[in-house]
């Protein structure tokens, strides 16, 4: 656990280099696929939890001061730090039609913390909000006239995510009290190009279009712990501001970033263990006027419960064990269908290099399924967290 | 050892980041249950885009064609080729020693063809007869030539089953005459009669793709003595290569010169012609949408006057010259290559009929954004066997009445505000 590390002396090349290779990850926070239930709408919320709050389904997201959620948990940093995460995912969608099977990468989260004095620490991160890089190919013929018609192919390919950018603040003014404050800028963009070949090469040009959606938003949030000795509480929250949709210099739509609510108790009682429960729900309704009148957008819960459990030692290394389930509905209806996601997760985590390094890893596997609709989703995730404290 | 730790971890993290990125990210099989976007629709609309066009014959210009076109139809048409060899060597080597041409054993006119296709082979021998037709007279006009193929001027000929018509012909031409010149150290100039029964076409190699008529000359019986093989070389206009160059060898018409009436636009035929047509599309459907099928819908003018079925290529070409250039004449001599912006060809024969269809997206494509000086917004139509073939394919043209007139098709991607979900 954060608060259980081993400080020791500094080494200012190791961050430079781990904080640059960070900086070259961040113009690809977010890569993945299309034609499925989970990225409708503008995408796929991947959570914004770290690979530890990840190994125990996200229940200790408002504790956790790697996962981007309540700013008050960033108090418990306490030296400088910078973290990354790789979450590739293996997903297969199943309809009548078949099965279609695809490999995707994501890094969704990243930033850096630096304790300031006096109980404060700031922190400037980015992490995927939703992720909606999706490619689907598909045959349709159309006709031109009543005896003119064309089989053609479209490629219809987004690229980008809207992206949660945060500068945040940590203070603890006792040792049973943590808050933070957060500024959000709600950044981010989709490249959507449309390929339509033809099966008639002789007499039709393949043409592609492109369009980059750019959004451009603000959000504060705040967040509060509340620490005993066997219970360990974390509340937070995140207000929306405006968000707006444009298209090079056109706006195009506006709507409000989603207010999110969340709370995380967690047993503390077992050594270097935690036990916890979390809910939160996120106003996704607010998106929906940032799309066409086709978007269904809706509120939804987010609900985990999950362990995070020192396991027997390795050498001097304490390894953690985690485990979890999660239950949620995604923001985006397919069609009229809301869609709802179940995942089981496990995870191990540990500290290198005396403390400098911790190393954490995760496996989810999640099943969406939308009430009505006959296709069902199923993926593993592999999450890989690494942060570094020189 | 912290240092490496952290490089090692930090090294391991690279290598999976790396093996994330191996995407595969096509899926579509649940399309369209699970795919709001669908395939764009695209819009189809026919207009008179041509806003003039005409015909102009003689093109390629005389000397410029990449065969020579020998033909015979009687009061049809009648060509002939006129070969020049403006300078003949005086000597041979023998041995390796250079000699002085004091006899000719034997001189032919090594002349490649192309091969006639099944349906275009003479049903009957024919005759190749070559004629000196040296002149001090302007020698690149009918008028004058058309006298020197008379029986005094005949230098050699020789008759060729149809069936040996096959890639060169040995033309045994008088040793006397050429000996004549090369003594006097004076050009020859050779002109090609095509005579058979029936009426008959033959494509002779020319030096304008480096096919030339080779005048092959033994100097001695002995066969130390290396023969003299003589290209095609004219020397007139004098001083001004860039003239006298092309009129090595060129066909000249005697008969069958037929005009282009107004209500068409000619392709091919005797002379040969080519045709221009200059469009107007909206700039609505050019700079503001993705055109992704332009064809030009062009109504067959059944042309029987010759070779009625025998069919040739039609080329759509770019017109590449700018706005300086005003003179149809000289834009159609300033266009593409075949091919070229993926304009593709259609065979048609001379005696069809009904609208036919050139593919020119590759071409209206240019034009997206451009002004029409700097994208001129015309096409050009050739012949493949433009002056070496008789065939014309004629179209009706903008004169004609409205249900035939050229006419534009164009299929295209309207501007969509795609990408909103």
């Amino acid at each position: 656990m954060m608060t259980q590390l081993v400080s020791h002396a500094t080494s200012r090349r190791i961050g430079a280099f781990v904080f640059a290779l960070l900086l070259s990850f961040v113009p690809a926070l977010a890569v993945r696929a299309q034609a499925n239930l989970s990225s409708q709408g503008f995408g796929f919320p991947t959570g914004q939890f770290s690979t530890r709050t990840w190994g125990t389904g996200g229940a200790l997201a408002e504790l956790d001061p790697l996962s981007p959620v309540n700013p008050a948990s960033l108090a418990l940093i306490p030296t400088r730090l910078v973290t990354f995460q790789i979450e590739p995912e293996f997903r297969s969608v199943t309809t009548a039609s078949g099965t279609d099977r695809t490999t995707t990468a994501r890094y969704p989260n990243v930033f850096g913390a630096i304790p300031v004095g006096r109980g404060w620490v700031l922190s400037l991160g980015a992490s995927t909000l939703l992720d909606r890089t999706a490619t689907s190919v598909f045959n349709t013929t159309q006709f031109l006239t009543a005896t003119d018609s064309v089989p053609m192919t479209t490629q219809f390919r987004v690229d980008g995510a809207m992206d949660d950018v945060r500068l945040g603040a940590g203070w603890a003014p006792a040792s049973w009290l943590r808050v933070g404050v957060g500024a959000h800028a709600i950044t981010g963009h989709n490249l959507i190009s449309i390929t339509q070949s033809f099966a008639d090469s002789a007499q039709f040009a393949t043409f592609t279009q492109q369009r980059v959606l750019g959004f451009s938003g603000g959000a504060v949030s705040a967040g509060i712990q509340l620490v005993s000795k066997l219970v360990t509480a974390g509340f937070s929250g995140r207000r929306g501001g405006n968000l707006d949709l444009s298209s090079e210099d056109t706006l195009l739509t506006s709507a409000k970033v989603p207010n999110r609510f969340g709370a995380s108790v967690a047993f503390t009682g077992i050594a270097n263990s935690a036990i916890s429960v979390r809910t939160s729900r996120d106003d996704w309704s607010s998106l929906g006027s940032l799309g066409t009148p086709g978007l269904h957008a809706v509120d939804a819960w987010d609900t985990s419960v999950g362990a995070d459990l020192a396991g027997p030692r390795v050498g001097d290394r304490i390894l953690f064990l985690r485990g979890g389930f999660r239950t949620r509905t995604l923001p985006f209806q397919a069609g009229d269908h809301t869609v709802t996601e179940q995942s089981f997760t496990g995870g191990l985590g540990s500290a290198f290099a005396a403390g400098h390094v911790l190393g954490d890893f995760a496996l989810i596997h999640s099943s969406r399924t939308a009430s009505g609709l006959s296709a069902s989703e199923h993926a593993w995730t592999a999450s890989f967290g690494i942060s570094v404290r020189p | 050892m912290l240092k490496k730790v952290a490089l090692l971890l930090t090294g391991i993290a690279v290598v999976f980041s790396i093996a994330a990125c191996s995407e595969k990210l096509e899926a579509g099989k649940s399309c369209p249950l699970l795919c709001p976007e669908q395939a764009i629709t695209l819009v189809d609309t026919t207009i008179d885009a041509a806003v003039s066009d005409t015909t102009i014959a003689g093109l390629p210009p005389i000397g410029a064609e990449g065969y020579l076109m020998l033909a015979s139809h009687g009061d049809t048409v009648e060509t002939r080729a006129i070969i020049r060899y403006d300078t003949l060597p005086q000597s041979y080597t023998k041995s390796g020693v250079d000699s002085t041409i004091a006899n000719i054993d034997s001189a032919y006119l090594i002349t490649p063809i192309v091969k006639p296709d099944s349906l275009r082979r003479p049903k009957a021998p024919v005759t190749i007869e070559a004629y000196d037709v040296d002149t001090t007279a302007t020698d690149t006009v009918a008028a004058i030539l058309a006298p020197l193929f008379r029986p005094d001027r005949l230098i050699g000929s020789k008759t060729f089953a149809p069936e040996s018509l096959l890639d060169t012909l040995r033309i045994p031409v008088s040793t006397d005459s050429v000996l004549d010149r090369v003594k006097n150290g004076t050009k020859l100039r050779v002109g090609l009669r095509i005579v058979s029964t029936q009426g008959v076409d033959l494509r002779v190699g020319s030096t304008t793709l480096g096919l030339g008529v080779t005048l092959h000359i033994t100097a001695s019986k002995d066969t130390a003595a290396a023969p003299v093989n003589v290209a095609p070389v004219s020397n007139t206009p004098t001083d001004q290569p860039f003239l006298s160059g092309p009129l090595s060898d060129y066909t000249i018409v005697l008969n069958g010169t037929t005009r282009t009436p107004a209500i068409l636009l000619g392709v091919g035929g005797v002379p040969s012609r080519r045709s221009f047509i200059r469009f107007n599309v909206p700039s609505r459907i050019v700079d503001s949408t993705t055109i992704v099928r332009a064809s030009l819908l062009l109504t067959q003018s059944p042309n029987r006057r010759l070779d009625p079925h025998d069919s040739l290529y039609v080329y759509p070409l770019a017109v590449l010259a700018g706005p300086a250039i005003t003179d149809i004449s000289s834009l159609l001599q300033f266009v593409g290559t075949p091919g070229q912006f993926n304009l593709d060809s259609l065979r048609l024969a001379p005696a069809d009929s009904g609208v036919v269809s050139f593919e020119i997206v590759g071409l209206v494509r240019t034009w997206r954004g451009q002004s029409s000086t700097v994208s001129p917004r015309s096409v050009a139509l050739r012949s493949a066997v433009e002056g070496q073939s008789p065939g014309e394919i004629d179209f009706f043209s903008t004169k004609a009445p409205a249900a035939v007139r050229p006419r534009l098709r164009i299929t295209y991607v309207p501007q969509t505000s795609f990408g909103l979900p």
